[in-house]
């Protein structure tokens, strides 16, 4: 039945233009909010951000604990579609994103095959979604900024 | 002879500083005081009211000359102002300028911790702004305010800083200065050729409906801030051998050095501004009240008449981010220039070592986002023109790495390694009281409260 087909490919998420967002409302494992603060108490920063560059589809991306440190949601914007980007989060960085999210409850481990299902039973699509630059990508952005790095030095010694 | 508004505002209880422009000539000095008994500090105040100036008799005043008084929030604690009162003025007058540093990117050269003395300490209580036409009024001013505190010991001035015009009405860089004022809705001063409106009295004044129809509702009592108003003062060193020296850098005859010049500042020396004149400088132009602010940014919306980032468009955009959702008549203040120092003679490429440049009080109601918002957005910063961190060519403070983008067809101009010309020697934030405020502020007791009698 294709209207069966059709829903089985949709997964949660809103998009503008080519990014998505990703919205994931989890409950914390007890303890769980005072550990996650320590391991993002420095931030992205030095070998966590040049990590999280190299899969080069994330625009930003956030953690935020609420209720009384019981619960939490991870928020993103990236480009392309859903299941790619969950592929490049596990093959890319499969440690840190354990390490991560091993505090979410009912994390099943991003090698389980239950990851994709836990993640969609998680997910909430968001009611409304902006961007101010619905047809760039990560890459593209990173282009247009070298690009005009380049340009600016090249005006530069010509006058 | 342009139009004058009608007179809606209190001039008899406004201090001369807050709505008049200084004199022409002008001599002058600024005095700080600071106040280690608060019953002399009231006495002291009590011997001064009479002399300061109310904004009705700035045409023929009683003296010689014209004083203004302010007071820091350190100077209404010295004077016993009671805490209730204190607590009820804004925050950042409260914290003092040298506390919103970060806010304000007084940074690098421009920290609090590279400031004089007593700029940014508990020892700035009073300033005082006398001005004058000549020497000998300047002198029987002083005297006056002297007298005030003589036989006082603990009132002691802790600073002083005389000033005085420049040949033809110029600032150390050679600009003609003091050009431009927002126009006070009510206050009855002329209103100049130019497409700009007239802005609320509240923006300047409290007491008033501002912008926002909006009337203050501190700082409490009611009597303490009616007619008064925020001061924020800033002490500048103009580094004058090192924008010459630039210019002959950057440029490769005298006339392109003028014209560089005039892209960093939106206007020519004369005061032409770049709109109107973009080739030449035009000192007819320069001179004429009636033509030299008749002008917006319509038909220069590409910059390149006047740079997106000259100084004059970046503090006073007029109708340049009118598509942008900028409520810019939130964001004036009136300007009080003055200029200390002696000039460095023309033609001279070194630094002669001395002490130039330019003390100014911005005034307005909200120094939020008056003062704080033009210095933080628009003043140290570029993102509001896509210019990244670009600062103000003439008042940023990036210290030799700065950038300045010259709109140009078919390729636009970047000045780099831009020198700092301009660093901040101090400032404070002051409160201006209304001159009844000031009989109500002398006439508190040791408890904080206000006498009778008064």
């Amino acid at each position: 039945m294709p209207a069966t087909e059709a829903k089985v490919k949709t997964r949660p998420g809103t998009k503008a233009g080519q990014a998505s967002e990703f919205t994931l409302i989890s409950k914390l494992k007890p303890g769980g909010a005072e550990r996650i603060r320590g391991l993002l108490a420095d931030g992205f920063t030095g070998e966590r951000q040049t990590n999280t560059d190299r899969i080069a589809t994330v625009h930003d991306l956030r953690f935020v604990i609420f209720d009384n440190d019981t619960r939490i949601i991870f928020a993103s914007t990236f480009d392309g579609d859903w299941e790619s980007y969950i592929n490049d989060f596990a093959t890319i960085l499969p440690d840190e994103i354990d390490l991560l999210f091993h505090e979410f409850e009912g994390y099943p481990g991003i090698h389980s095959p239950e990851i994709k299902d836990w993640i969609v039973a998680q997910q909430v699509s968001a009611v409304g979604f902006y961007s101010a630059y619905p047809d760039a990508s990560v890459r593209e952005v990173w282009k247009a900024l070298k690009a005009k790095k380049a340009l600016d030095a090249l005006l530069d010694s010509v006058n | 002879m342009p139009a004058t508004d009608a007179l809606l505002l209190d001039t008899s209880d406004i201090q001369a500083t807050v709505l008049r422009p200084r004199p022409r000539p002008y001599r002058g000095q600024y005095v700080v005081l600071r106040i280690d008994e608060a019953p002399e500090g009231r006495e002291m105040l009590r011997r001064l009211i009479p002399h300061v100036a109310p904004a009705e008799e700035w045409w023929a005043p009683t003296l010689p000359g014209w004083l203004g008084i302010a007071f820091t929030y350190q100077g209404l604690k010295a004077l016993g102002v009671p805490q209730s009162s204190l607590d009820s003025f804004p925050e950042e007058f409260r914290e003092g300028m040298a506390a919103r540093a970060t806010i304000l990117n007084d940074v690098g050269i421009n920290a609090p911790a590279n400031w004089e003395y007593p700029f940014g300490t508990a020892d700035m209580h009073v300033a005082l702004a006398i001005y004058s036409n000549d020497d000998k009024s300047l002198e029987f001013v002083l005297e006056r305010a002297r007298q005030t505190h003589h036989d006082l010991p603990a009132i002691s001035v802790v600073y002083r800083l005389k000033f005085s015009e420049l040949p033809d009405g110029r600032n150390p860089f050679g600009f003609k200065d003091g050009l431009h004022n927002p126009h006070v809705e009510g206050g009855g001063s002329p209103v100049q050729p130019g497409s700009e409106s007239s802005i609320k009295a509240g923006e300047f004044i409290l007491g008033y409906p501002d912008e926002l129809g909006e009337i203050a509702t501190g700082p409490e009592p009611r009597e303490l801030r009616l007619n008064g108003t925020f001061v924020a003062l800033r002490k500048f060193h103009t580094k004058v051998a090192a924008f010459r020296k630039y210019l002959r850098e950057q440029a490769s005859s005298s006339a392109e050095e003028e014209l560089i010049a005039a892209k960093m500042v939106g206007r020519w020396r004369s005061g032409a501004p770049l709109v109107l004149a973009p080739e030449h400088d035009n000192a007819n132009l320069g001179a004429d009240a009636n033509r030299n602010n008749n002008f917006n940014y319509e038909d220069d919306i590409h910059g390149l008449k006047c740079p997106f980032s000259a100084h004059i468009r970046r503090v006073n955009p007029r109708d340049a981010l009118k598509n942008d959702l900028v409520a810019t008549n939130l964001h004036h203040f009136l300007r009080r220039g003055t200029n200390y120092g002696p000039p460095l003679p023309e033609g001279v490429l070194e630094d002669d070592g001395a002490e130039r440049g330019g003390v100014f009080l911005l005034i307005g109601a909200h120094l939020k986002r008056q003062f704080e918002f033009v210095q933080s957005q628009w003043i140290t910063d570029g993102n509001f023109i896509s210019h990244g961190t670009e600062q103000d060519p003439i008042l940023g403070n990036a210290d030799g790495c700065g950038v300045f983008t010259i709109p140009k067809h078919p390729l636009r101009r970047h000045l780099h390694a831009l020198p700092q010309f301009v660093t901040a020697r101090g400032g404070e934030y002051c409160f201006m009281p209304g001159l009844r405020a000031l009989k109500w502020l002398a006439s508190l007791n040791d408890k904080g409260e206000k006498n009778a009698g008064y």
